[in-house]
């Protein structure tokens, strides 16, 4: 079934594209993104001077990736969305081929137990796992939104196909393995499950397996002993003061001496004395929390706040299903990914190593938002008035 | 577009609603899935689990139930845990690290540094770090560090695969090379090396080398003095060490924005020593030169204001550089003229002499009949040189160096008399100098006395002194019979910029005037033409002084080696002698080739002298020397 609305698309023709932007979105994500600059400025630069390198280089490589990421989003919603679905499989494509080459070995590279970077040349590097995010919403909205016979609810078997399309990038990014990951998608998947329409048991089903399946994962060791202690740091943070646990009690430590307005920017003694472990990337809301304090801390919670409420109310008034789907999949991402890294930098969740969107340093982070906030900026455009 | 909720359930939009939007909560009369127009999508169920809308909704719930839980946790653990763990932190952070305290300065007489602390730089490497490539490969972790080691290498010197070697591990901290210059650590900053860091130092550092080295002595790698004055000073000269409280990073380093307490160390003491750096100079060239020619295992030089007490200098060979004492050999970074004690021999004759005239027991006209032996109970002692019955005046006997009649002389006075001069003269007495590792050597008391003792302490054999106490016996003489006890201290500066002169040397009288002016008329006849020293004459001025060749005690421990084994050759003497101004004692220990004392020690006496009355501008006084026979 398609579906079209040449009425709709004529009348908008008129505006212009900034006057169809959704500013409050594109500034909540700029906002973030600037004070993320920041952020990773001030907890590199020291680190960067004592090392004898430029303090400043983490700075100009996140300005850089802020901009790539600004043109990426800007380009992709330019298209029209509806056009983007027909390209959508070869997207696809591509995203699973970076998943299957970042695992050959000599190509793929390890940091912090995860093989799931390919580096590039000039300190840069990319991470497939990324923009498969966005490859499985497109594939499973694209799926769950054609719907045979004009049915309301997605038939099951085409849940079963949306699932085939999420399950193969989620199983490869299991064998990196990112699990912090595989749980944003996961939490992304069962939204766009739910919001499809499918009937009630494939949620609850869905949900009991995903227990399940992380009970027994969990249980029958097939994680590797750097996720587990991670597991266990989150359970108890004083067990390893000098592992892992040593981040997550260092970083509320920071967070804990920021009080009401923070030490000030780049006068904050944990983050400044690098007692933080990567506070640039998975830890740099705990440099917010320390040197901008509560005011900081909930300002950034705040952001992502406005940047969620855009988003499922760009899903609510998306002129279809498949651009519904693709904004609640957005949304979900963003909304569980923001609560798994700010929760391990506040000790209430495990260490599972994802980067806070917007804030944390990193290129294909940076893009993969860009071109999230893109697609929702498309979907907000042709939506009905 | 920019309405920020959806439309209000049941607006007047309700009947324009595209049923193709299925985000409204809109009510349909008709039961979702009768009316199936193949044009129209259906509207979705009401309410219905499978509700999208419905779910959107949920949804927008359970990610404000999340952004609230998060907020919650902000609140717990800045507001209401923020002072425990801001106390944490704190705890975490705060150090407290002793600042050294600036040592002290040693100078010469005159002001020159003879040891300053400067600054310097450690070299430190983080081994992790010398590895910039995240993640590398081992040949990339070696490839890093061979190139680090040769940027090292290439500044420090030395062996590349030595600093190769200390920047594999895995250690936070390790010391590449300590107390460099501030300059080869900016050449070494310029490289960028990674890993590679710095941290502040102090040096020590002797201008003058191994001049005065064995007095100064020298410092552990930590600063602390271990050697000479720099180990008997070190409490003055270390100063008390400040502290300061400031808050450390992870790796212990400084944060750089957050403030710092604390207090400041007060700086050692100054230290100006009676030491005149040119003449230890010259008469570290001079005994070294001499020890080369002879042979000698060893030389010391002493050189003093017979009236101050004060030494000029005390040098001693073979010596060391204080800058590189872990070169040193053992043997050589003590003082010699503090530390090593001989038999004196024949310069120990004057206080016999000295003893004998103030006893008036006789007078350097006194007549003497020396035989070519002299027989005691259990011993025959002879002279250096086999000679027929000789007429000597008591001044010919000094002058000629005549055991025998050295013996005869001291009969008059008796041992335990003999005695009592030896201890006023400072034999067997610490000299005063407090200076580590002093030995005051020995004089056995008349009661332990052999049936050979007397004798042989009579003309210097049996009796054991360091080369300061065998100066300070002349300069006793030199003094008008006033013993001055030596000193090496002129002053000291506190770290308020006070100068406080040293407290002024103890004395006492050992002979009277006379007595002292008659002993000396005689040492000069030891350096004409008649005595055994007239290659110690300088020209114009007038010089008193006495030869020594001891038979020097044999080192070897063995109870069945020879008692005494090689010799122990001196010269001193002082001048202008009808009005002392500096007293010059040379001792070889052990020389090979030639061994008496006023050939091998005489010169360096002769060459030290001159240079240090010219140096201290002494002019000759003019007057005509006695002549006292040595015959009859």
């Amino acid at each position: 079934m398609t579906i079209a609305y040449p009425t709709t698309l004529a009348k908008r023709k008129s505006t212009s594209y900034l006057q169809r932007l959704d500013w409050v979105l594109v500034g909540g994500a700029l906002a973030l993104s600037i004070i993320g600059a920041l952020l990773v400025y001030s907890a590199t630069r020291s680190k960067q001077a004592d090392a004898g390198l430029d303090p400043s280089s983490y700075l100009k490589k996140h300005i850089l990736n802020l901009a790539v990421g600004l043109v990426l989003g800007i380009v992709i919603s330019r298209f029209d969305y509806r056009l983007l679905r027909a390209y959508t499989p070869i997207l696809y494509g591509i995203s699973i081929v970076g998943l299957v080459l970042v695992l050959v070995p000599h190509l793929g590279h390890t940091i912090n137990g995860a093989k799931a970077w390919f580096l590039l040349p000039g300190g840069f590097s990319f991470q497939p796992s990324e923009f498969a995010k966005i490859a499985i919403i497109l594939g499973m909205s694209m799926i769950l939104s054609e719907k045979r016979d004009a049915e309301s609810e997605p038939r099951d078997i085409d849940v079963i196909y949306a699932l085939g399309v999420a399950g193969v990038p989620i199983a490869l990014i299991m064998l990196e393995p990112d699990l912090g990951t595989v749980l944003v998608i996961t939490c992304a998947v069962l939204a766009i499950v739910a919001v499809s329409g499918a009937p009630a048991r494939w949620l609850i089903g869905l949900i009991v397996a995903g227990v399940l399946v992380s009970f027994l994962v969990f249980k029958l060791g097939i994680l590797s002993p750097y996720q587990v202690d991670r597991f266990t740091a989150f359970t108890d943070p004083t067990a390893n003061t000098h592992g892992i646990g040593f981040n997550t009690t260092q970083a509320r430590i920071a967070i804990g001496s920021g009080g009401i307005f923070g030490q000030g920017l780049f006068h904050g003694a944990q983050t400044q004395g690098h007692f933080v472990p990567e506070n640039q990337t998975d830890f740099v809301y705990s440099v917010a929390g320390e040197e901008l304090g509560f005011v900081g801390a909930v300002a950034i919670v705040v952001l992502l706040a406005v940047i969620l409420w855009r988003a499922i109310y760009i899903a609510v008034r998306a002129s279809d299903l498949f651009g519904r789907l693709v904004a609640t999949g957005v949304a979900t991402w963003f909304a569980f990914q923001a609560f798994e890294n700010i929760g391990m930098n506040l000790g209430i969740t495990p260490v599972t190593g994802v980067p806070l969107p917007f804030v944390s340093y990193g290129g294909s982070s940076m893009f993969a938002n860009w071109l999230a906030i893109g697609l929702l900026i498309n979907v907000h455009m042709r939506a009905k008035e | 577009m920019t309405t920020l909720a959806p439309p209000p359930r049941g607006s007047s939009r309700r009947e324009y609603v595209d049923p193709d939007y299925l985000g409204d909560f809109v009510e349909y009369d008709e039961p979702v899935r009768r009316a199936r127009k193949p044009s129209r999508i259906q509207p979705p169920r009401m309410f219905t689990p499978g509700d999208p809308s419905k779910r959107i909704r949920w949804w927008q719930l359970i990610s404000l139930a999340l952004l609230a839980v998060v907020a919650i946790r902000v609140i717990d653990l800045q507001i209401i845990q923020g002072p425990t763990l801001a106390a944490a932190a704190q705890r975490e952070a705060m150090t407290t690290k002793d600042l050294p305290a600036q040592r002290g300065v040693i100078s010469d007489r005159n002001g020159v540094p003879l040891a300053v602390t400067v600054d310097a730089v450690n070299v430190t490497a983080d081994q992790t770090l010398v590895i910039p490539t995240k993640n590398p490969t081992e040949a990339q972790k070696t490839a890093a560090r061979h190139l680090a080691a040769q940027g090292l290498a290439s500044v420090l010197g030395g062996d590349p695969r030595g600093y190769e070697q200390r920047l594999t591990g895995s250690r936070r901290f390790v010391y590449i090379e300590k107390a460099v210059t501030p300059a080869t650590w900016q050449k070494l900053a310029a490289l960028n090396i990674p890993g590679i860091y710095s941290e502040p130092a102090k040096k020590r550092i002797y201008p003058a080398g191994s001049v005065a080295a064995n007095v100064i002595g020298f410092v552990r790698a930590d600063g602390q003095g271990a050697g000479g004055l720099e180990y008997g000073l070190d409490h003055e000269l270390a100063g008390t060490p400040g502290t300061s409280v400031f808050q450390r990073g992870w790796h212990g380093q400084a944060i750089p924005t957050t403030t710092s307490t604390g207090t400041a160390p007060i700086p050692g003491t100054n230290v100006t020593l009676t030491i005149d750096r040119d003449v230890q100079w010259v008469a570290q060239k001079a005994i070294a030169e001499r020890v080369k020619f002879a042979r000698a295992d060893s030389g010391t030089v002493v050189v003093m204001n017979p009236k101050t007490g004060q030494i000029y200098a005390l040098a001693t060979v073979p010596t060391f550089d204080p800058n590189k004492p872990a070169e040193a050999v053992q043997a050589d970074i003590g003082n010699r003229a503090l530390s090593q004690v001989f038999e004196p021999g024949s310069t120990s004759k004057i206080m016999t002499m000295a003893a004998v005239i103030e006893e008036r027991k006789a007078t350097p006209l006194t007549h003497l009949v020396i035989p070519p032996v002299l027989v005691r109970p259990g011993k025959i002692f002879h002279d250096h040189d086999k000679h027929g019955t000789e007429r000597l005046t008591l001044n010919g006997v000094l002058a000629k160096s005549s055991n025998i009649g050295t013996i005869m002389a001291a009969e008059l006075i008796g041992g335990q008399t003999l005695y009592t001069y030896l201890k006023k003269f400072g034999i067997g007495s610490p000299t005063g100098l407090q200076f580590p590792g002093e030995s005051r050597g020995h004089i056995p008391d008349p009661a332990h006395w052999s049936n050979t003792s007397f004798g042989t302490i009579a003309f210097g054999q049996g009796l054991s002194l360091n080369a300061v106490q065998a100066a300070s016996i002349f300069a006793t003489i030199a003094n008008d019979g006033v013993r001055v006890s030596p000193t090496l201290i002129a002053g000291s500066t506190s770290s308020d910029g006070q100068y406080h002169v040293a407290g002024a040397p103890t004395s006492s009288r050992v002979v009277s005037v006379a007595t002292a002016r008659t002993v000396s008329a005689m040492l000069e006849s030891v350096v004409s033409d008649e005595g055994t020293a007239p290659m110690a004459a300088i020209a114009g001025y007038r010089v008193a002084g006495k030869t020594g060749t001891a038979d020097r005690a044999n080192p070897d421990p063995n109870p069945k080696a020879a008692r005494y084994k090689g010799y122990t050759s001196s010269f001193i003497g002082f001048a202008p002698a009808d009005k002392p101004s500096i007293v010059v004692a040379v001792i070889l220990d052990n020389p090979r080739n030639g061994h008496y004392g006023g050939v091998l020690a005489g010169p360096v006496f002769k060459s030290v002298m001159t240079y240090s009355l010219e140096h201290f501008r002494v002019p000759p006084t003019g007057a005509p020397r006695p002549h006292l026979p040595v015959t009859w």
